[in-house]
């Protein structure tokens, strides 16, 4: 029972940092149409930004997170100008191709500043953990849970309660209709690749404690948000955080009670059965309307 | 032969005599490359099958030439089969496998075919790194027998790049065959408008698993002249990450051409080498050409030959705006 609490709380701080990642990549392919193969590479910058601010220059962790954080805002708006833009009237496979190109880029940058040895990024929260129930609880798990039930509350109160986040929307829903009627469309986008990057920080940010600060890490943590994007469903943002917890839980129970070798094919296995079945996910778009 | 025709094979003709004369003025280790840049020309030209043709986005070319390579490495050192008899069973089994995936996904159009072939080719790397007592494991499967034809044994890099590229040559024809075919034509007019290929009587599902099984039965090819050229296996080989790098060079070369998938296939094997002196920065600088040769050359590198420089007849201008808006 103990061991049980333990691996819930586990599983779905690990949950909540897919999901973030996977809401960097819903944000941006609602409002844009653009498939970012290089989501997992945000994720992997945010927590090298942290390691820069945070272990390199010694800034307290507060300010270090927020540094991280809008470096990483940025950085979302560079690849909208040297990315995006170029590539936004051609196909979805020169998306495909050229997010996951600049990918390589990132990494392999990564690689060059930060070198191919892991850092420790520490926790807010130190290595402490509490005891509830008998169960070691670590508090960074706890604190990644709050944290991301924090931004996505505000993520809803931006997108629901703003201008920006309603010009946000309609762009979603029909960019040329948003343009007629005098939406800002451009800095719109800007906003929107700024936000999911940010959003792509606090997962690197929050996972970094996690496992170790590596610049390796971003494609195990993309396949697993793009894993939760199609179980959610495609452009939806209940569906990436939904998605995002069910699979860092899968991951997380099913190594611990099935198999700990094949816990990653579960989730793919997930993954592929939904798109066999329901390929619009449970929250998803129609699947006739783009593809 | 008409004179036109007769025009284009001249070039043709002239590439195959160099690159049949090669091996001769290159060192051992370039020689390598090539048979290198061979192999993954034949996957490239089954991806063009699927993509440049067919229009289907598939990331999970790797793991269709990884279960050609390793049912060579299986069935000769573990069964004592012949390389020859394995090679026939790896294609076979490839393309049987591509054309169940193909009929299996054949709803999906997209990124979601791209994330669901992905998701396959994941889930293989999983299966073989874990299933060690049939594939070693990522410890691989090591010596691997070469191909003998007669007494002569294809173990020198210069032996087998020339057998590679002429099944390279065969596959290139086999292909220009498909593509004048009916069937060729179906999976262009299916990839231009489904809808209207199959209002028009085109066999729509027939179609895409032709091209799923004929593309998955040349990364067998591949895939079996992996193993035989290499004589080592092993899950790295065959991950999603190379998936992703067949889909760039078939990209970047210039889908739905042949000489596309090839200028692409043996331009990014080989592009490592040119880029020696970057040291460490060679993905980097790999990563920023990919990019811009998508934003300066969205046709691929063999729209350069069609600059107006070199042009002869003027392509009709796209008249085609509902295109477009997607």
């Amino acid at each position: 029972m103990q061991q049980l609490l333990q691996l819930l709380v586990n599983g779905v701080a690990l949950g909540s940092v897919y999901a973030l990642a996977a809401l960097g990549f819903v944000i941006v392919y609602s409002a844009t149409g653009v498939v970012n193969f290089a989501a997992g590479q945000f994720v992997m910058l945010g927590t090298f930004f942290g390691v820069a601010a945070i272990v390199q220059a010694h800034f307290p962790i507060a300010l270090g997170y927020l540094a991280a954080v809008i470096g990483m805002a940025l950085f979302g708006v560079l690849f909208f100008l040297g990315v995006h833009l170029p590539l936004r009237k051609r196909p979805v496979v020169s998306v495909i191709i050229g997010t996951v190109a600049i990918g390589i880029v990132m990494q392999n940058a990564a690689l060059l500043i930060w070198g191919p040895w892991p850092a420790r990024l520490p926790s807010p929260f130190g290595d402490t953990a509490i005891s509830i129930a008998g169960a070691a609880i670590s508090m960074h798990a706890l604190a990644t849970i709050v944290i991301t039930a924090l931004l996505i509350a505000a993520l809803y109160a931006l997108l629901y309660r703003t201008g920006i986040g309603r010009s946000m929307r309609a762009i979603a829903q029909d960019s040329e209709a948003a343009r007629l009627i005098g939406l800002p469309v451009t800095l719109t986008l800007v906003v929107t690749w700024a936000l999911a990057a940010a959003c792509s920080a606090f997962a690197g940010l929050l996972v970094g404690p996690m496992w170790f600060a590596d610049v390796n890490m971003g494609e195990p943590v993309a396949l697993k948000a793009f894993a939760a994007t199609v179980i959610g469903g495609f452009g939806s943002v209940q569906g990436a955080i939904l998605g995002g917890l069910f699979v860092g839980l899968v991951e997380i129970l099913g190594a611990s009670y099935l198999t700990s070798t094949y816990k990653d094919l579960l989730a793919f296995g997930v993954m592929i059965a939904f798109l066999l079945v329901r390929p619009q996910g449970i929250f998803g778009e129609r699947i006739g309307d783009r593809g | 032969m008409n004179r036109s025709r007769f025009l284009s094979a001249v070039p043709v003709g002239v590439a195959l005599a160099v690159a049949l004369a090669l091996p001769a003025f290159c060192s051992d280790y370039m020689v390598r490359l090539l048979s290198t840049a061979a192999i993954a020309s034949i996957a490239v030209l089954g991806l063009n099958l699927v993509f440049g043709y067919a229009g289907l986005i598939s990331l999970g070319q790797a793991a269709f030439i990884g279960i050609g390579a390793y049912t060579v490495a299986v069935l000769t050192t573990q069964a004592g089969w012949s390389p020859w008899l394995a090679s026939m069973a790896g294609v076979a089994l490839c393309g049987a496998f591509a054309y169940v995936v193909g009929i299996v996904l054949l709803r999906l159009k997209g990124h979601y075919l791209a994330l669901a072939t992905l998701g396959l080719n994941v889930s293989f790397g999983i299966v073989v790194s874990n299933w060690t007592s049939l594939t070693g494991g990522t410890d691989g499967i090591a010596s691997i027998p070469s191909l003998t034809l007669g007494s002569f044994v294809l173990d020198t890099d210069a032996r087998l790049y020339l057998f590679a590229t002429v099944v390279l040559v065969a596959l290139c024809a086999l292909t220009q065959a498909v593509r004048t075919s009916h069937l060729g034509r179906s999976m262009i007019a299916v990839n231009d408008d489904e809808m209207a290929a199959g209002m028009s009587g085109i066999a729509v599902t027939r179609a895409k698993a032709a091209a799923f099984a004929i593309g998955g039965a040349f990364a067998g090819v591949s895939g079996c002249l992996f193993a035989v050229h290499n004589r080592f296996v092993s899950p790295d080989d065959f991950s999603y990450v190379q998936s992703i790098l067949y889909l760039s060079m078939l990209v970047v070369g210039g889908a739905g051409s042949i000489v596309g998938a090839v200028i692409g296939a043996v331009g990014v094997t080989l592009l490592p080498e040119l880029l020696r002196g970057a040291g460490n920065a060679y993905l980097l600088i790999f990563g920023v050409l990919v990019l811009v040769v998508l934003i300066v050359l969205p046709d691929g590198l063999v729209s350069l030959a069609r600059l107006p420089v070199f042009r002869r007849r003027q392509r009709s201008p796209r008249l085609d705006p509902i295109a477009e808006e997607k």
